[in-house]
């Protein structure tokens, strides 16, 4: 075929139509190739990513010990509902969600705002030192804010030194402190990544409007919500989705400085899901229908957040 | 485009990889089932350098059989080897399994009932009567012995005779006593010398599992798997004294294993109740060498009660896969039959094992500096002898996780048997 057409194209076709045929034959090919290359991605996403997916949610109909797996139809869905456990952890979860969240991202856009000030000095230095935490190995640091908070820690030390308290707080043996610990840890850990995002946004702000809106009289904190903040919320919003994920599968902190305790006071999902796989008699169906909670939540709270911090388009 | 190719041969190659990965698995199932091929290789999967590898290398050097095969021990933790064998026993490959790994006890039944066929049963390879009684009903299921009974997890009450002789009490007073008259000297001790009778982790429920024992009792039915809660008349003592121990604040709170060891050597709690593995641990504090006695377990203050408790322990188990029959041989020649071996296990390492034919020789009786003369490793075997059989069946992790917030809500006040009620409750629900 293709030698044909180079025959004819040869023989009595004007140059600007012989170009135009090569160029058809080029998309055409490049669209062959073009596929090819997607095909790969598409296969190994196939078995990398949606096959486990899919398998996993087979795996929620099922239960049993081990390998001695059957389809019991929805008693897993069912159980969860009634599983106090599930309930704590869903409920921690929540707290670390609802309070770190925000926290996290006002502490971030502060940073950044602070920091993007060209007449600042040392800039390069602050910026690093917010960063430097998310950087740091989560079991490392975890273990750190662990010995900070114990009973003989620094905290406690400090605190007792000062005449703060006249008796050391046991942080990580009461259920009220430990949360608070672990929503510090993470929040000291991951308040740098975010800002990190907000410093590349407020690169782009264009100096004149800050500017304009000196001349009109604007001051600093009018400034921050009229420009900065509106400006930033594509941002605002990616980040705060990316965090609800990280936070809705916090493992690590919880493991290495409470490990769920006192009582299942700390208890995460992502923790619940590990001791239901791995502590107890193992239920990987049961397992995998806490993690199909976690990817509910997700959609959940990712469309809540699209709308409504989407809603002008 | 370099990158793009370079992409493109990674998923390539992992496609490439998991293909055959897959071909492998089957091929080795194939042959498992024949069980006939045998190996130059026997691997054997542990925790702890200090106790269990090391109890492994001296079973390596005491071998004497005719097998001809290498035996090579791999340390792992313990939470790393319960995943590793999850994981792979479930999706059904045999590929990078071990061929002996030690599982602890309170974990064997669930292992045995999960993936049945994946161990190999040991009943015509070992003689289980050579074993301590309690360890059978742990290491076996279905009337086959899986395991070969190891670590004894026996447990004893190590006090401070320092701090007992300044309130006025001797070691015999606190020998083969009540939990409750333990709490009455743990009050006097307090008084004398300020400091604490014990450590608690408020998440850790390992003294109401040592104080049921005493009394033959656990948390689940002697089948094994239905829980036994509201109606344990033991279970429920042991929460009355666990709360009363709480309330006489004798106990200094502690959160974690670091803080657990610490307190002790640093000479901020009277004594500890545990298991005997906490030796090493207790010996640590070179300058308190005299200070120490070991007794027994204190019971629970009702009739049938011992002196004589289990914490933890463990036992080894040959995975049913190629070079089972090596595995068999191995564990037959070393930790099965030999009491030579056993003698250097508490030697070199203070491992007391459960072969009852060793605990007549020499190591066994073995008088202990740090602990003033006492010949403890023998005071230990003898205990062993005593702990009641109790089946912990498959889930006393799992339910320890829901007692561990009813015992918060009974510490807060709750009625004891509305918590128990409300446990009993949540543990049936989940563990059908």
């Amino acid at each position: 075929m293709s030698q044909q057409k180079t025959k004819r194209g040869e023989i009595d076709l004007p140059v600007r139509l012989k170009d135009s045929k090569r160029q058809k034959t080029g998309v055409y090919f490049r669209k062959k190739v073009g596929w090819l290359f997607i095909i790969v991605s598409i296969i190994a996403i196939t078995i990398f990513n949606f096959y486990p997916m899919v398998q996993a949610f087979l795996l929620s109909f099922q239960s049993g010990m081990g390998a001695n797996l059957e389809y019991v139809g929805f008693d897993n869905w069912r159980r969860l509902f009634g599983d106090p456990t599930f309930i704590a952890a869903l409920t921690n979860t929540s707290i670390y969600l609802l309070i770190q969240v925000p926290l996290m991202i006002v502490l971030a856009l502060f940073f950044s705002v602070l920091l993007n000030d060209p007449n600042l000095k040392f800039r390069g230095f602050f910026r690093i030192a917010i960063f430097l935490p998310c950087v740091t190995s989560l079991v490392a640091y975890s273990v750190i804010f662990k010995y900070l908070f114990g009973v003989d820690g620094i905290i406690n030390l400090f605190l007792l030194n000062f005449g703060i308290i006249s008796e050391a707080i046991n942080f990580l043996a009461d259920p009220v402190w430990a949360k608070v610990v672990i929503i510090l840890a993470i929040t000291w850990r991951w308040t740098g990544y975010n800002m990190i995002f907000y410093l590349a946004a407020l690169q782009n702000v264009d100096k004149s409007i800050y500017e304009a809106a000196r001349m009109d009289g604007a001051n600093a904190i009018q400034q921050f919500f009229q420009i900065t903040v509106p400006m930033l919320k594509p941002i605002i919003l990616f980040t705060s989705i990316t965090s609800t994920i990280g936070t809705l599968q916090i493992f690590d902190e919880v493991v290495n400085i409470t490990n769920g305790g006192p009582g299942n006071a700390t208890l995460s999902i992502s923790q619940y899901i590990y001791n239901l796989s791995f502590e107890y008699t193992p239920d990987f169906g049961y397992a995998s229908t806490v993690s199909y909670v976690i990817v509910i939540l997700v959609i959940i709270l990712s469309i809540i957040q699209f709308r409504v911090a989407g809603e002008k388009k | 485009m370099k990158k793009f190719y370079l992409m493109l041969m990674l998923v390539v190659g992992m496609v490439v990889l998991a293909a055959c990965s897959s071909g492998d698995e089957e091929a080795s199932e194939d042959s498992g089932s024949e069980g006939s091929s045998s190996v130059d290789t026997i691997t054997a999967w542990a925790w702890d350098p200090a106790f269990n590898i090391a109890a492994l290398e001296k079973a390596k050097e005491a071998y004497d059989g005719d097998g001809e095969y290498e035996v090579e021990v791999i340390e792992n933790a313990q939470d790393d080897i319960i995943q590793k064998l999850n994981t792979g026993l479930s999706s059904g490959t045999t590929k990078g399994m071990p061929n002996i790994v030690l599982i602890e006890d309170y974990r064997a039944q669930s292992f045995l009932q999960a993936y049945p066929d994946s161990f190999y049963p040991l009943t015509d390879v070992i003689n289980s009567e050579d074993f301590a009684e309690y360890k059978i009903a742990t290491t076996s299921y279905d009337g086959e012995q899986y395991g070969v009974p190891f670590d004894t997890g026996v447990a004893g009450l190590y006090v401070r005779t320092d701090y007992l002789e300044e309130a006025g009490y001797t070691v015999e007073d606190v020998t083969n006593i009540t939990w409750d008259e333990y709490i009455e000297i743990g009050k006097s001790v307090k008084e004398a010398t300020g400091k604490n009778m014990l450590t608690m982790d408020p998440n850790d429920l390992a003294p109401i599992r040592m104080m049921i024992q005493t009394n033959g009792s656990w948390y689940v039915d002697e089948d094994g798997s239905t829980p036994n809660i509201a109606e344990n008349e033991t279970l429920v003592k042991a929460f009355e004294t666990y709360k009363k121990m709480m309330e006489a604040d004798i106990t200094k709170v502690v959160s974690d294993w670091s803080q657990f060891v610490g307190a002790f050597n640093s000479g901020d709690v009277a004594s500890v109740p545990t298991g005997n593995w906490i030796t090493p641990s207790v010996k640590q504090a070179a300058e308190q060498s005299g200070q120490w006695a070991v007794v027994p377990m204190p019971r629970l203050d009702m009739d049938g009660a011992v002196n004589a408790s289990n914490l933890g322990g463990s036992s080894w188990y040959v995975l049913n896969v190629d070079g089972k029959e090596e595995a068999a041989d191995f564990m037959l020649n070393t930790f099965g039959s030999n009491p030579d071996l056993y003698q250097t296990l508490v030697k070199d390492i203070g491992a007391i094992g459960t072969y009852s034919a060793a605990a007549e020789g020499d190591a066994f009786a073995a008088e202990d500096e740090f602990f003033n003369g006492q010949t403890i490793i023998a005071d230990f075997s003898k205990w062993t002898e005593e702990i009641p059989g109790v089946n912990y069946g498959l889930h006393t992790y799992a339910i320890e996780d829901i007692l561990v917030t009813g015992m918060q809500d009974y510490l807060n006040g709750t009625e004891l048997e509305t918590v128990l009620e409300n446990v009993q409750g949540q543990a049936e629900a989940q563990l059908k």
